[in-house]
């Protein structure tokens, strides 16, 4: 594979350098026209039918492209992209019956359930239990608070501080304004634009149940996305038939 | 499944008694053989079904062997080889008829189906007696005979192939010019068979000095015999070593018979010859630079713009490939932006960007992507043309490896070249232009896959938006187009440098301040 090697530069990310790329004849690069050479080349002589010729095509590209899906704890190999894609989606699209969040694994949707309608659960932290889970998969650690694990993650699992396991929706801006209009408005109530660092319990318990069934504005940095659309990939083109 | 598709395809149903066994196993024999059929088909190795001096009395017959046709081919195998070595034993009156009788009858046995009994006639010693038949002063029709057998042994497997050692030493000394050129093709067929088996093969056959025999062969205008000639060669070089390609562009008059060949012959020979290209500029750099030299670009250039075969197009479009990224001559002093021959090499590309032939599509953007990755001029070059419109199209449309490679013509677009080691600049004006039309999507579908170096790629796309976006709109484009979740796919990533790309883009442009700023809207 011809990666390109990149220079890091000052944050470190490895930016895109326009430099040309040459391969091997023996690279996998050019698999698919040597395929095709040998397969041209005796199709004069044996007559192969082009059903059989797209077989034998399919079956080396394949071969050439097996892949393992890239989610950690995943052993899952498959033959196809397209294979993957469909894996993909059917494995590591878990949605929340109550508020259609996805997630990619049913353990972080279990995660989720229990943090964001479990009232139970809320009642468990509320008496000062371990209850929030380290998201990342074999660590087993508990931490008390929601706030507490997201520092586990930043500090322990280097995720980027601005990481929301809870999808703490950013309301548009207009959103935000009327917000603040109001609330300036009407200060007795308390009730509005609740963020989850607010440690009482009380601000939690409703914070959770407002979040829970919030807008569906584009979220920000958060797992949870919202399945407001049908598919998670663009639709493959149909390839053309020769 | 398919394979009972290969199995009954153009068959006369077979007249059988037997039961459910034996039909049993006639379905996995032909699951087995259809399995090694493919792979016969896509070996580097060309079967001979009909002679070299067009001696066809031969009926073709195509149709896969069934076991008890295969296992009757062996046994007239083994008896065929008997009678080779009662031949070649005997010493009376007319000895040489009878050699040459034995040898056809064995050589029709190898060239009957598409697996001849290889294994069976090499159990019986075919090997020694057929060397024996290549003697020096053996008349013209034994030796082609004997090299015909020798030819399809060695079109089978590995270990059949390597059988033909012993004989390769007079297989190459029939190169030889005094040869009559029927046995000198069939040598070099036999020959080209075992080059395409493997390295090894080839390293031994190069020490033996089988090069220059076969480069002469290729240097006549026309016939069977230098096509032949130029594809045993295309096999001989093949490497990896490139101690074979810098040898061969050193014989006398190779260069210019491959540039005769391009501009003049028929598309059966300037395919060969163009494989041999394929190869000398892929390893060989002073090969390389030798041809760059030349007329060769102009040559493909022409063949690109006038044939329509994919056998011819695929090495001539890959010859040029190599051209281009080998040698960065080839982009700076001669491809240069407003010379007519580079508005003709951009304008095949992209003759080839449209073809429905995958191949030609994908290592057409391949070749795309070196040229602008050459100087801002080149880069302008390819903005401005025709080509840019197909590429966004095929940004989105196009099967995955396509549109890996066009996403590196249009990020190289985006880029200015590197400078020592500085970051380098955008050229905001292509990259502002190609979101506005819509390439933003096709690279965040990159960051989806599967491939690490397409995900690669499309994370630093992502970041020449959001670093390189006028008014800081990078961001919120990046967010409309669920940029936003294709990186989250990272934070349980296996990969720690995608990880870390991601990561580190969602922590500076996604962080804590995003989309609370003063700006009005």
């Amino acid at each position: 594979m011809a990666m390109v090697v990149d220079t890091k530069f000052e944050s470190g990310f490895p930016c895109w350098t326009s430099v040309p790329r040459r391969f091997r004849p023996d690279s996998p690069f050019f698999a698919s026209g040597n395929i095709e050479r040998e397969l041209l080349a005796k199709q004069v002589a044996l007559d192969i039918t082009e059903d059989e010729k797209h077989q034998l095509e399919n079956m080396v590209v394949e071969d050439a492209r097996g892949v393992c899906c890239p989610i950690v704890g995943c052993n899952a190999r498959l033959t196809s992209l397209e294979d993957f894609e469909d894996h993909y989606h059917a494995r590591h699209t878990a949605s929340c019956s109550v508020c259609s969040r996805v997630f990619p694994t049913s353990r972080l949707l279990s995660i989720h359930v229990s943090e964001a309608h479990d009232s139970f659960f809320q009642a468990k932290v509320a008496r000062g239990y371990a209850m929030y889970e380290c998201l990342v998969e074999g660590c087993e650690l508990k931490l008390k608070s929601y706030k507490s694990r997201q520092q586990h993650l930043v500090d322990k699992h280097k995720f980027p501080t601005s990481f929301e396991f809870f999808k703490k929706t950013y309301p548009s801006k207009k959103q935000r304004q009327k917000t603040q209009r109001r609330k300036a408005i009407d200060n007795k109530e308390a009730s509005s634009t609740m963020e989850v660092e607010d440690e009482t319990i009380d601000g939690l318990v409703s914070a959770v149940s407002k979040l829970s069934t919030s807008d569906s504005t584009p979220s920000s940095v958060s797992f949870g996305r919202r399945h407001t659309r049908g598919l998670t990939f663009v639709p493959r083109t149909v390839q053309h038939q020769r | 499944m398919a394979d009972d598709g290969l199995a009954h395809h153009r068959r006369d149903p077979i007249k059988s008694s037997v039961g459910n066994v034996a039909a049993q196993r006639r379905r996995q024999n032909a699951v087995t053989v259809g399995k090694e059929r493919r792979e016969s088909l896509v070996r580097a190795k060309r079967l001979c079904r009909v002679g070299t001096s067009g001696d066809s009395e031969v009926s073709i017959d195509n149709d896969m062997m069934i076991d008890e046709e295969q296992s009757i081919l062996e046994t007239q195998a083994s008896s065929a080889v008997e009678e080779l070595k009662s031949a070649v034993v005997y010493q009376g009156k007319g000895a040489m008829q009878k050699r040459v009788s034995a040898l056809r009858e064995l050589r029709r046995i190898l060239s009957r189906s598409e697996f001849p009994p290889i294994e069976a006639s090499l159990k019986a010693g075919a090997i020694s007696f057929l060397v024996q038949c290549l003697s020096f002063g053996s008349p013209d029709e034994q030796l082609l005979e004997a090299a015909w057998c020798l030819t399809n042994i060695a079109a089978g497997k590995q270990e059949e192939t390597k059988a033909l050692l012993p004989a390769l030493p007079l297989l190459i000394a029939h190169l030889g010019e005094k040869s009559s050129l029927p046995v000198a093709e069939q040598c070099a067929w036999a020959l080209g068979n075992v080059a395409g088996e493997g390295d090894e093969l080839r390293n031994i056959m190069l020490s033996q000095g089988a090069l220059p025999p076969l480069a002469r062969m290729m240097m006549p205008n026309k016939g069977s015999t230098v096509r032949t000639a130029a594809w045993a060669l295309s096999n001989l070089i093949k490497g990896p070593d490139p101690k074979a390609a810098t040898e061969l562009i050193r014989v006398d008059g190779v260069v210019e018979a491959i540039l005769r060949h391009l501009k003049k012959a028929d598309e059966e020979l300037a395919t060969e010859v163009a494989w041999v290209v394929v190869y000398l500029s892929a390893l060989s750099n002073i090969a390389t630079s030798i041809l760059v030299k030349s007329d060769v670009l102009q040559l493909l250039v022409e063949r690109l713009a006038t044939s329509n075969s994919l056998q011819l197009l695929i090495p001539v479009l890959r010859s040029l490939g190599n051209l281009v990224a080998g040698d960065s001559n080839t982009s700076c002093a001669i491809l240069v932006p407003g010379h007519e021959i580079t508005d003709r090499v951009i304008e095949v590309l992209v003759k080839c960007l449209k073809s429905e032939h995958r191949v030609l599509k994908k290592e057409a953007a391949w070749v795309l992507s070196n040229i602008a990755a050459g100087s801002v001029e080149h880069k302008q070059l390819i903005y401005s043309s025709k080509a840019l419109a197909l590429l966004l199209r095929l940004l989105s449309t196009a099967p995955f490896d396509i549109r890996k490679e066009v996403a590196y013509v249009l990020g190289n677009l985006c880029v200015a070249p590197t400078q020592g080691d500085a970051k380098p600049n955008l050229i905001q004006e292509h990259l502002v232009s190609l979101i506005g039309r819509g390439c933003l999507p096709g690279f965040i579908d990159l960051v989806r896959s599967a491939d690490p170096e397409a995900a690669r790629l499309g994370l630093q796309f992502m970041e020449l938006v959001l670093r390189g976006m006028p008014n800081g709109e990078g961001p919120k484009l990046v967010e409309l187009e669920d940029g936003i979740d294709a990186m989250e796919r990272f934070q349980f990533h296996e990969n720690e440098d995608l990880r870390n790309m991601a990561n580190g883009l969602v922590d500076k442009y996604f962080g804590e301040d995003y989309g609370l700023d003063v700006s009005t809207e």
